[in-house]
């Protein structure tokens, strides 16, 4: 594990020297593909600063970890990558994109999903047509086909829904395919809310406390996918998330926020030794 | 594996194409294809009087605008009030043509579906137009703009000299391969054209809500900053919400204008986008269903009332004209009663009725 930590060192040092010299950057960026970089990223409501010169790396296939105290600005980090927020100044770069700016559905046609923390699904619909949903962008036939039915409109709705059914298949949905999402238990439905960004065929997966208020069987079984998303579907999967106990486990590697600021970050192991990160947490003697 | 496609039991999928038919079994298609039969054929062997046919014309028009309105109201979930402009500017689309070229012009007697088809284009472009508000504004707000489009239509009908003041334009007899159509076929002639158009229609929403162009709306309404997470644009599919909604209104509106033979400002007023927005309500907002239940509902009950206060009228001949008193009451009425025990509307019922019968004799 230390050498993944001394790896991530070494690049965001590189980064740092590269964000001197513009060209130097755009070269660094395209040698790293869809890469998420942080550069220098503020957000302020009035007065206060959510963040503040937030610098972030997020490597592709990897599962990061972004952990702090209530209010210390990880939701709002997310909000600005999938633009949700747009920051007060800053960068922030997928890939050879620059995200600052971009709205949530030209962020999420880049490749990057995510899911919300208090459930933002179509309560009204069942379980499958909020996947459904998600394929929008991935389904390509015109007006006229689809109000005729026809050709390549029903071929792709026949084809999409079977991609929908091993994402159900996926995340062990199968009892409630046809049940109405706001009927649901909460745990079902933040296991939905999981599912439904995975179905948007993502790379880089934004999973917003995920495991809130869930019980420990139901955490296990989300860990499960979450490992399973990243291992076997190649997908890069950026974690916010309050259990520090399945965080420090399944992380490659931890970014701890406190009040905006990037307290600490490296391995599990160093992160939870780190005596600023266990102040926060803990408080000073 | 043997399938039994009859039956809802033992009717079981083996791909998704099939699991995406409209019709699960062959019962509903058949039951569906003696509904359309019925529908065609029993003008033929029934005796109508031209007056009860214009008003089933006059429903058969509502529908097609109504499913216009449930698009918006219904499926994307923002009110409009001005949807009595979106057909008034179909029917004055027609008007137009008829203004400049003459109301017996060839283009208008020999090309009307073509006329249906401009006066539906031209309600998208100005549904698209209305319907830009909704990038920024949200609920009532954009309620507002689109009672503003209303009486800027008003206005504008009412003092421009080309559109007569509000003053009726006539539109000339079509003709049919036929020939022209008679005074005697004129209703039954549009009857049959009308309906054609409400089952396309139908059939065209009924495919859409299947695809991604109707989930969007949806989606749309349900959470839009979901919908915007999952690639779908807010603002624009709410803007083209608003065209497909126009287009229907103004292929209404082009049917309104042939059968009455003219075109008068009174018929698209504010009264009657409340009105439209009533059929969809008691209908049912967001149900396909819903769009055919809810005008024939609300037209029916509007005559039963008037000849009810005819009828009341002849024993209490102190009081004034009671229909004018009656038509609001009840019409404020029907509403509010709607709104307070079925909100889901008419379309309710045919659901609960419809899976009692599938269930009959079991409860469950």
């Amino acid at each position: 594990m230390t050498n993944v930590y001394s790896f991530q060192k070494e690049h965001s040092n590189q980064a740092f020297i590269a964000g001197i010299n513009i060209f130097g950057l755009i070269a660094y960026v395209k040698g790293y593909m869809a890469d998420l970089i942080i550069k220098n990223v503020t957000l302020s409501f009035g007065g206060l600063n959510a963040l503040s010169r937030v610098n972030m790396q997020i490597q592709t296939a990897r599962i990061t970890s972004i952990i702090g105290p209530n209010g210390a600005g990880k939701t709002s980090l997310l909000n600005c990558i999938s633009g949700f927020y747009i920051p007060s100044s800053g960068h922030i770069y997928y890939g050879e994109h620059k995200i600052t700016r971009s709205s949530p559905h030209t962020v999420s046609s880049l490749g990057i999903a995510r899911s919300f923390q208090n459930l933002e699904l179509f309560r009204g619909m069942s379980v499958q047509d909020n996947l459904l949903l998600a394929r929008h962008k991935n389904l390509r036939y015109n007006f006229l086909q689809a109000v005729f039915y026809f050709g390549k409109a029903s071929r792709i709705e026949a084809e999409n829904r079977g991609y929908v059914e091993k994402i159900i298949d996926f995340m062990e949905l199968e009892p409630y395919r046809k049940k109405i999402v706001g009927s649901l238990s909460y745990g079902i439905q933040k296991r939905v809310e999981v599912a439904r960004a995975l179905t948007l065929g993502p790379e880089l997966l934004l999973l917003d406390e995920p495991m809130a208020g869930m019980n420990i069987e139901e955490k296990e079984d989300m860990v499960r996918y979450i490992l399973d998303i990243n291992n076997e579907w190649n997908i890069t999967v950026v974690l916010v998330e309050h259990d520090l106990g399945v965080v420090m486990d399944i992380s490659d590697y931890v970014y701890v926020l406190d009040f905006g600021l990037v307290i600490g970050a490296g391995v599990p192991r160093e992160v939870s030794s780190d005596p600023r990160v266990i102040e926060a947490y803990i408080g000073e003697d | 594996m043997s399938q039994n496609r009859w039956l809802a039991t033992g009717n079981f999928f083996t791909s998704y194409r099939q699991e995406q038919r409209i019709f699960l079994t062959h019962l509903d298609r058949l039951i569906f294809i003696c509904l359309l039969v019925v529908l065609f054929v029993w003008p033929l062997c029934v005796e109508v009087s031209n007056k009860q046919m214009l008003v089933i014309d006059n429903i058969l028009i509502a529908i097609v605008a109504i499913l216009g309105l449930n698009i918006l109201t219904g499926f994307a979930g923002l009110i409009s009030i001005g949807h009595a402009a979106f057909v008034g500017v179909g029917a004055y689309t027609v008007a137009s043509f008829s203004r400049v070229l003459g109301d017996s012009h060839l283009l208008l007697t020999h090309g009307w579906p073509l006329m249906i088809l401009a006066a539906g284009l031209i309600g998208t472009i100005m549904g698209a137009f209305v319907g830009l508000p909704a990038f920024r504004l949200k609920h009532l707000y954009l309620a507002i703009a689109t009672l503003s489009f209303q009486m800027i239509f008003q206005w504008t009908i009412n003092f421009m000299t080309f559109f007569n003041q509000g003053q009726t334009i006539s539109v000339g007899r079509v003709s049919w391969f036929t020939g022209q159509i008679g005074r005697n076929d004129h209703y039954l002639f549009w009857y049959y054209v009308t309906l054609s158009i409400v089952i396309l229609f139908s059939f065209a929403v009924r495919n859409l809500l299947r695809t991604r162009y109707g989930r969007c709306l949806v989606a749309v309404r349900d959470n839009d900053r979901a919908a915007d997470a999952m690639g779908i644009h807010p603002g624009f599919t709410k803007v083209y919400a608003f065209a497909l909604s126009g287009f229907f209104a103004g292929v209404a509106g082009a049917l309104h204008a042939y059968l009455w033979r003219g075109v008068g400002y009174e018929s698209f007023t504010l009264h009657q986008s409340i009105s439209y927005l009533a059929m969809a309500i008691v209908g049912g907002l967001g149900t396909l269903i819903g769009s055919f239940f809810g005008p024939a509902a609300m037209i029916m009950l509007d005559l039963q009332v008037e000849n009810l206060s005819q009828v009341i009228g002849k024993f209490l001949t102190v009081t004034m004209d009671l229909a004018t008193a009656f038509r609001p009451l009840t019409f404020g009425l029907v509403i509010v009663l709607f709104l307070m025990f079925e909100p889901r509307g008419i379309a309710n019922w045919w659901r609960i009725a419809r899976s009692y019968v599938k269930l009959w004799p079991f409860r469950y």
